[in-house]
């Protein structure tokens, strides 16, 4: 089974998907023309990821392509034709890349069950070896056991038979011994000897005719075979043909989208043909720094089921968790199976409302990923409101979001509601509370850590005060290279598109203003408009008169104003290089200059008196503001 | 009221023609020159009316000032009279340059030998644009007027005695303050006589302080260097405290480096044209 040639060989296509291949096979013929897909495979597979057909990524050259092919599609002769097929292409090649991720996924997970299997037959076969040897061992210990005693038997019969015999020779010796004796005495000439030995003599041959001659075996011949339990060589051979326990099971890598936030579902598999009555699933968390002694580390959880899948639950979001598998049966446990990491789904992450900005071509949104540790990406997802403010379905979502903020292009003039969701191996999570946005005017909110410290802001962030009282020094201490030091002002946060922009500010006869745009890297100990980086409108307030001064460089035309403006109208547009200044209750035009304006800027504001103004956007820029 | 054209010339588009006729007003024939857009091929067009100052004729601003690029992408006409009267052979009226010909100071004279001809004010007020919207492709109820010095001068004036009728006003180096300056005490007491109060009703400073009409917007630049306001003959300073108590709205602008020409006509003429084409254009 060579895994290569599952790589390069094609998979089946599952009826499921059948309907999409008419659907998908124009666009496939279209990509092979025009751009070879990586592999030569089919792009169906088992695996199939819920993905949005109108997915696209970060606001870039590519088009967003339509989601089906228009009916009066493909003439052929036009295949060449350039925005159609261009976004075709994306689409086929983003599906294909999607494919091509989850074969790699798949085929990953068949070399795992490759090895498990391969794993499993070495061990049966290694089971069933040793089960052998075992009785093996036993056989021959046994016969040794035989063996040793029937030779002990024999020792002791020999031993015993040759006594026997030593004690028939002495006998034999002692009887011939009398036999010559009595046949001397008998035979001996001198009668008084005779007599004299002769009642003795007579006497031990009366003893020794009266013994009885032993002459019976001490032993007997026979061996003694006594019968041999073979019983345990008998089980032993019988539990071969037992149920063994059973193998480990294979548990499966995790499914796209089958988590939650705190439960996970979990599948395994068994292959062989074991028996099994139940499961048991086992997890803990993967903590960051997991101590190297196994004293700290979390508990183990078990869950018996009897089921191939299980559903854990009150778990944690956005956690890695290690689970492996065992499976019982009446003979025993199997090995537990490798251990496979899953992860929870993220928590939702918390759009950061007054980090929002827009415009009427565009939003940034910026958010709080909701999660302590890292997740994967993010999705942004909106819809557009109708005009009888119902909430359209989603009508765009944007996928692989690296950070947590998104500039989104739209359309001009109107509502959406736009949410996120974080997303990690185990899915996105729920969505984040929406944010509106009104593509009608900029609008933006100020950056209250540049505010100097004499600044205040009010709750809904768009008044700012400059209040008499002296400052406490410690204040100052609080100041970093952001605050500005100097000029009582503070930076508003606009978009970075370089479109047009309009916004307006309230102010009153007796405000000493400064109001224009700066460049984000502004020095902030610098006054608005005495620097290169920074362009505003000044209002001054003499004894005698009201003076009025366009800075920038620390310069300004000559200008004379009749009469005081207290709403100004201030328009930027990048790409004429023009931020222009008007009095907005006479639509009267004040001033404009003129910059190409290399870097993004942001509107400013700073007061030279104790006072306030209101900043005013999210307006319509009037037709005169950009003439 | 016939017309004859005298020259006409493509330019920028559109067409810059002279035309003369003979002015019931004026009692002489009176040249203007006419620039038409290319939009007035097809459809009516608003109306600036340019006054130009002391020894101008309707030659200057067209060879000099260059609005037509402007004009055209606006598609607004610009009128651009005589002076004065001319040929009408008064006895002293060549012997300064800045009173009798070419410096008709847009006043309707009530002295002698000049009451007769020198009726500049009803010429640009009344007969101009009758004429104008009688013979050519001129909305009637769009037009606005804009000068310099003397010019400057009449626009203020005409706007500012007739509330409503400029759509808005604008003036390059105006005399604001005639009363005041010694060319405006030499020409009105040759053309209006002693008593100064006749005066005031030619003097833009003076209206602006009894001004009651729709809103004003007025754009003005001043050349720093221009030799005539330090000779105070331009008086700028009172304009400006009159309509800021008046509160009238006044942009006036000090432009360093600049002087009195047509150079300085030049270099500021597309913000003015941008300025009227605001309001005729609305």
């Amino acid at each position: 089974m060579d895994l290569f040639e599952i790589r390069g060989g094609t998979l089946d296509v599952i009826a499921e998907e059948a309907e999409h291949q008419d659907l998908s096979r124009d666009s496939t013929i279209m990509a092979d023309r025009e751009a070879r897909p990586p592999r030569g495979v089919s792009t169906f597979q088992r695996f199939s990821v819920g993905t949005n057909e109108s997915l696209h990524f970060e606001p870039c050259e590519d088009s967003l392509p339509s989601p089906t092919p228009p009916e009066d599609e493909l003439d052929d002769d036009n295949v060449f034709r350039e925005g159609e097929t261009e976004g075709e292409i994306v689409t086929v090649r983003n599906r294909l890349q999607g494919k091509v991720a989850e074969m790699e996924n798949f085929a990953g997970h068949l070399e795992e069950i490759f090895l498990t299997v391969e794993e499993n037959f070495g061990r049966q076969e290694q089971h069933l070896e040793q089960h052998y040897n075992d009785v093996l061992l036993t056989l021959s210990q046994r016969y040794d056991e035989r063996a040793a005693g029937l030779e002990e038997e024999k020792k002791g019969k020999l031993e015993a038979l040759y006594k026997q015999l030593l004690a028939c020779g002495r006998a034999m010796d002692a009887s011939k011994e009398l036999i010559e004796t009595a046949q001397k005495v008998y035979r001996s000439q001198d009668k008084r000897l005779f007599l004299k030995a002769v009642m003795p003599t007579i006497k031990r041959i009366e003893d020794f005719a009266k013994e009885e001659v032993e002459l019976t075996l001490s032993t007997s011949l026979e061996f003694n075979t006594p019968l041999s339990d073979m019983s345990d060589v008998k089980t032993m051979m019988d539990s071969i043909n037992v149920v063994p326990a059973p193998s480990a099971p294979v548990i499966n890598p995790q499914m796209p989208n089958s988590a939650s936030q705190t439960s996970l579902r979990v599948c395994w598999s068994l292959f062989s043909d074991d028996t099994v009555e139940y499961y048991e699933l086992y997890y803990r968390p993967v903590l960051e720094d997991t101590p190297a002694d196994s004293s700290c580390a979390p508990p183990v959880s078990k869950v018996k089921v009897k089921e191939t899948h299980c559903t854990v639950a009150d778990l944690l979001p956005n956690a890695q968790y290690e689970l492996w598998v065992t499976a019982t049966n009446t003979t025993g446990i199997s090995p537990a199976s490798e251990k496979a990491l899953y992860m929870t789904v993220p928590s939702p992450p918390v759009i950061k409302q007054r980090e929002c900005t827009s415009c009427p071509e565009a939003a940034l949104i910026r958010w709080e990923s909701g999660n302590t540790n890292p997740v994967d990406s993010y999705t942004v997802e909106l819809s557009e409101m109708g005009t009888d403010a119902t909430e359209n379905a989603i009508t765009e979502s944007i996928v692989a979001v690296p950070t947590c903020q998104c500039v989104i292009q739209l359309q001009t003039g109107r509502r959406y509601l736009i949410s996120v969701r974080a997303v990690n191996i185990g899915g996105p999570s729920d969505r984040s509370e929406v944010i509106t946005v009104s593509t009608t005017g900029t609008l933006f909110y100020l950056l209250e850590e540049t505010a100097h410290s004499c600044l205040s802001i009010s709750e809904d962030g768009f008044t700012i005060f400059y209040g008499d009282e002296e400052l406490p020094i410690s204040a100052m201490a609080l100041d970093d290279n952001n605050t500005f030091s100097r000029c009582v002002a503070v930076l508003g946060d606009l978009i970075p598109v370089r479109g047009r922009h309009y916004w307006e500010v309230e102010v009153d006869d007796g405000t000493e203003f400064r109001i224009g745009v700066a460049s984000e890297d502004m020095e902030r100990n610098s006054y608005l408009g005495a620097n290169n980086t920074s362009w505003c409108m000044r209002h001054i307030l003499t004894p005698s008169r009201h003076k009025f001064e366009f800075l920038h460089g620390g310069c300004s035309p000559d200008l004379r104003i009749t009469v005081n403006p207290v709403r100004v109208g201030v328009a930027l547009d990048y790409e004429r290089g023009t931020l222009s200044f008007f009095n907005v209750d006479l639509e009267q035009h004040l001033h404009t200059f003129h910059c190409n304006f290399p870097k993004y800027v942001q509107p400013c504001f700073g007061l030279d008196n104790p006072g306030a103004l209101t900043v005013h956007n999210g307006i319509e820029a009037p037709e005169y503001a950009f003439i | 009221m016939s017309l004859t054209q005298v020259s006409s010339n493509k330019c920028a588009g559109g067409f810059q023609k002279v035309f003369e006729h003979e002015s019931t007003e004026l009692r002489c024939k009176m040249k203007f020159a006419v620039y038409l857009p290319p939009k007035a091929e097809t459809g009516r067009c608003p109306v600036l009316y340019w006054l130009s100052g002391l020894t101008c004729t309707e030659q200057n601003f067209i060879t000099k000032a260059g609005s037509q690029v402007l004009a055209a992408e606006h598609g607004i006409i610009i009128v651009a009279p005589d002076t004065s009267p001319r040929g009408c052979n008064i006895e002293g009226e060549d012997e300064s340059w800045d009173f009798g010909t070419g410096a008709g100071f847009y006043v309707d004279a009530t002295e002698d030998p000049w009451k007769k001809n020198y009726r500049m004010y009803s010429y640009i007020t009344e007969e101009l644009p009758k004429l104008i919207n009688s013979n050519f492709p001129s909305d009637p109820d769009r037009m606005s007027v804009s000068g310099h010095s003397m010019g400057g001068h009449g626009a203020l004036i005409c706007a500012l005695k007739n509330p409503g009728k400029y759509k808005t006003v604008s003036a390059f180096a105006p005399i604001c303050n005639p009363v005041q300056s010694p060319w405006g005490q030499k020409a009105f007491s040759g053309y209006l006589g002693s008593d100064r109060d006749t005066w005031q009703a030619y003097d833009a400073t003076v209206l602006a302080a009894s001004y009651s009409g729709p809103p004003l917007d007025v754009l003005i630049d001043q050349g720093r260097d221009d030799q005539f306001l330090s000779a105070n003959q331009l008086l700028p300073d009172n304009l400006i405290a009159v309509c800021s108590e008046k509160k009238i709205p006044v942009v006036f602008r000090l432009q360093p480096g600049y002087d009195h020409s047509y150079f300085f006509i030049y270099s500021f003429m597309s913000d003015h044209i941008k300025h009227h084409a605001k309001f005729l254009n609305a």
